[in-house]
């Protein structure tokens, strides 16, 4: 019965894991970039509701109405301030670009706000509901559901919308892509921003059931480069499993081998991919240009 | 060979740089002031340790963000050995080497065959499981409470009462760097390196293994990085896990070459001397009462460098610095060499005539290569199938064929870029479709060019064609006579100094010929040559490829411009939807009603 009650925290926090990826591999997938400060985007969305429930009492599922438009923004200037003009640069540049925005945020987290753990105080994040012998917890519940939806809601947005079926083309072939009269910037722009407001969402999700502090987003951006990898880069149903797996597995090690070596299991699995199958669990094998299906 | 490099001595260049380092060394001994030591120390190490790294960072283009873990591991090792056996540093070295040697094949290995960034995110995985190991195995390793190393000061231990010897031991590691990165830069390796640094593909048809380039490059940074590690560990007496292994200290590495100048030799050491004594400002002033702000501007100076210096101070400076030493006199004969034409033991005609290998193989085998029963589909589409060909040595062979026909895929499958789904491929009687690397292919005698030209665009154009004369030769030397004589050949040599970014769409196309030229091929791929070229370039490409074929040298064409091809080929083949239409001479090929209507459209007629 334990086994089933950790598999399913597990599960549920493996919500997170790939809400943040889901962010993280569609920029991939379309600008090509790998946004190191993925995670440090995540770490603002956090403070966002940790200060606005600590300072107006404001709920923090209701604050994610300022933190997902505002991270969609923080995205998009992103990439155009810093992204756009290394477009024709060698990757590492944009990598180390990236580097240089994660240090920056971070650190100013820290001379801001101080390097002091930080929680709010939520009754309903500690409440549950008992189905058997097995503990639902309500804040975990809503991350499960809120990562389907996520994750269901931007499916259709790629599939039905112009926006959408833009952005798909573009990762399929961004010459052709051009050549049809797409705005190659500006669908960059947008699908950062996209990718920006999902970790939006994650850190809305997040502040009642985990500390805020300065570095929280580097854990959980190594984290999501591992489900990533795991997915297939750029594959987006790819980094939903993959979350839910990686949350699972973080669940179980946890448990059963050590906490402090959680990380180190999954990092295992990450080199265990990378040399059997670097493609992926759901990437096409061989396949060097990853689109999503 | 070696006496001859002692010229290089006489370079203004050189003794310049020379001078640099026998100024510093005066400095490190004179000086008595601590701070000044303190700091020179730092900026010495860090210019060796950002060096190693430049070496597969810069040199190769492969971007580790996680050197932390042969910095940690370098530390550690060699302090445990130390503290826990009592083996002095200065022996304990070789183990941390050997530790960040083992690391790096299991980071290499899985990562380097791979496209895209999973080698940087690989590197970042790997420095973070060591540190979770090293905070987690306390029994060994002090854990997260840091592990003091007692201070006794001896040589054999790197630990040292005055901070004289420590500025002393971080200069002689500096130059241990510097020494093995110019000696990389000038020699096989790192021009290797530098090619597929820019093109990877390219780079493998012409011969390079790139993977083991990679490999080389990152197991001598591993190994230099560890190597640096213990002399700081016993600087500092004391290491713990989050700062030995932290991320930070990678981005340290990466940012000291970038701003100094990302894979030139002394950029790291131009970095070493502006960041360091920069960061130790800001931590001093800044660091003190705001804790990190310190590590914004850090951050910012990072996107700022790669915003506006993408090449780094050195770029800034080597302007600047080449017009001063231009004035300075050159001495043991360097003045000759610098305008020196190569002596070359062979002639081109030698180089590349087969004729003395025809005389001494089987005189009767004819057909150079042999394809049989070739499929290969992408998905739903079958670009070829089940197509044989043959071709006789010494022929010109001409592809031709609609748009999407298969013609460059047949290509790719006869340079092993893709592999066949079916058939197989002979080349002078063995089968090569099974060798599965370009680089093989190259080395087994068949050389190609690619329909979008792929030149290093960086390189200046000898330099672009001797990455090809290194697949015969090790010698720079050598490399540079026949890089000299090919470029004589296929009429290039008056461009050789050009940036091959710089040269016309002709003079790319005439480039990537000569480059495959000077792997020495027996069967050449050309793949549009004469694409997007005007007449009279057209005119003296066909005749490029005639006096090619003249030595001896079996070519297959594909072209779309038909009067070229029919004029040059000895033999025609028309493909059309990946599936031979027909194959005959030029003539019988023009007047066939089925290759009329599939390639030429109906109702032409011909002249």
């Amino acid at each position: 019965m334990i086994f089933i009650q950790i598999l399913i925290n597990g599960l549920f926090l493996g919500g997170i894991y790939s809400i943040i990826s889901i962010g993280l591999t569609l920029i991939f997938g379309v600008v090509r970039v790998i946004n190191f400060a993925h995670g440090e985007f995540l770490m603002i969305s956090m403070y966002i509701s940790y200060f606005s429930h600590s300072m107006f009492g404001l709920n923090p599922y209701l604050s994610l109405l300022i933190n997902i438009p505002l991270m969609f923004f923080i995205g998009m200037g992103t990439d155009q301030a810093i992204i756009r003009p290394l477009r024709n640069a060698p990757p590492y540049m944009q990598i180390f670009a990236t580097v240089g925005l994660s240090i920056a945020l971070m650190n100013l987290a820290l001379f801001l706000f101080t390097g002091d753990y930080r929680a709010i105080n939520m009754p309903f994040a500690k409440k549950v509901i008992q189905v058997g012998d097995i503990h639902l917890n309500y804040a975990r519940l809503i991350i499960f559901f809120a990562s389907i939806l996520a994750s269901l809601v931007l499916y259709l947005f790629l599939r039905n919308t112009d926006v959408g079926k833009q952005i798909r083309a573009i990762v399929q072939d961004r010459t052709a892509a051009k050549l049809m009269g797409i705005k190659l910037n500006r669908i960059y722009m947008i699908t950062f921003g996209i990718g920006s407001a999902l970790v939006g969402l994650a850190g809305g999700l997040l502040t009642p059931v985990y500390y805020v502090f300065p570095s929280v987003g580097f854990y959980f951006v190594l984290t999501a480069f591992v489900v990533v990898v795991l997915g297939g880069m750029g594959n987006i149903m790819g980094a939903f499993f993959g979350g839910l797996i990686i949350g699972m597995v973080d669940a179980l090690s946890g448990y059963y081998i050590e906490p402090s070596l959680k990380e180190v299991v999954y990092y295992i699995i990450f080199l265990i991919v990378l040399i059997f199958r670097p493609s992926g669990l759901l990437g096409m094998v061989g396949a060097e240009e990853m689109g999503m299906k | 060979m070696r006496k001859s490099q002692l010229y290089l001595l006489g370079k203004p260049r050189y003794y310049s740089g020379l001078l640099a380092l026998v100024l510093l060394l005066l400095f490190i001994l004179f000086t008595t002031n601590a701070f000044y030591l303190n700091i020179l120390f730092m900026i010495l190490l860090f210019a060796g340790l950002s060096g190693a790294w430049n070496i597969i960072g810069g040199f190769g283009g492969q971007l580790s963000l996680g050197h932390a873990a042969f910095f940690g591991i370098g530390a550690y090792a060699s302090s445990l050995l130390f503290v826990k056996c009592g083996i002095p540093p200065l022996l304990g070295v070789s183990a941390s080497a050997v530790i960040a040697l083992a690391l790096a094949v299991m980071i290499g290995f899985p990562c380097f065959r791979l496209k895209g960034p999973f080698f940087t995110l690989a590197t970042i995985a790997i420095a973070e499981v060591l540190q979770l190991l090293a905070v987690h195995f306390r029994d060994l390793t002090d854990g997260s409470e840091g592990l003091s190393i007692p201070f006794q000061p001896s040589l054999l231990n790197l630990t040292f009462e005055s901070k004289t010897n420590y500025a002393l031991t971080a200069y002689v590691f500096m130059l241990l760097v510097l020494g093995i990165s110019s000696w990389i830069k000038r020699s096989k390796l790192g021009y290797q390196l530098a090619a597929l640094a820019e093109e990877d593909q390219a780079a493998e048809t012409l011969g390079i293994n790139t993977t083991k380039a990679k490999m080389i490059a990152f197991l001598i940074s591993a190994g230099l990085t560890a190597i640096g590690a213990t002399i700081y560990a016993q600087y500092v007496l004391f290491i713990e896990p989050h700062s030995e292994f932290s991320i930070s200290v990678s981005i340290d590495l990466a940012l000291i070459s970038m701003v100094g100048g990302l894979g030139t030799t002394v950029g790291p050491v131009i970095g070493s001397f502006l960041l360091i004594p920069l960061q130790e400002f800001l931590r001093g002033w800044l660091g003190g009462i705001y804790q990190g702000l310190h590590f914004v501007i850090y951050g910012a100076l990072l996107i700022a460098v790669v915003m506006f210096m993408r090449r780094g101070i050195i770029a800034f400076l080597s302007d600047r610095y080449d017009r001063v030493i231009s004035k300075l006199p050159a001495f043991l004969g360097a003045e000759r060499r610098l305008a020196r034409f190569p002596i070359l033991d062979t002639d081109i005609s030698s180089f590349l005539s087969q004729s003395s290998k025809v005389a001494e193989g089987k005189q009767e085998m004819q057909t150079i290569i042999e394809v049989q029963g070739i499929s290969k589909s992408f998905g739903g589409l079958k670009a070829l199938s089940n197509l044989s060909l043959s071709v006789e040595k010494g022929e010109i062979f001409g592809i031709i064929g609609p748009n999407g026909a298969g013609k460059t895929t047949l290509f790719n499958i006869l340079s092993a870029v893709y592999k066949p789904d079916s058939g197989l491929v002979r080349f002078k009687g063995e089968t090569i479709s099974n060798l599965g690397k370009s680089h093989l292919i190259c080395r087994s005698g068949i050389g190609r060019t690619f329909q979008l030209v792929k030149p290093f665009e960086n390189m200046p154009v000898l330099q672009n064609v001797m990455v090809g004369a290194f697949s015969q030769e090790r010698s720079r030397e050598k490399a540079e006579g026949i890089a000299l004589q090919v470029l004589d050949f296929v009429e290039l040599a008056n461009r050789k100094e050009t940036l091959a970014h710089e040269l016309t769409i002709a003079d790319k196309k005439r480039l990537e010929v000569a480059r495959v030229l000077a792997t020495r091929p027996q069967l050449l791929l050309l793949d549009e040559v004469m694409a997007g070229l005007n007449p009279a370039e057209v005119t003296e490409t066909s005749r490029l490829v005639k006096r090619i074929r003249d030595y001896g040298i079996t070519v297959i064409i594909i072209e779309h411009l038909m009067q070229a091809i029919m004029s040059l080929s000895d033999k025609v083949m028309v493909l059309a939807e990946g599936e031979k239409i027909m194959e005959g001479a030029p003539g019988e090929v023009v007047k066939d009603g089925r290759v009329i209507k599939a390639y030429l459209g109906e109702g032409y007629e011909l002249a």
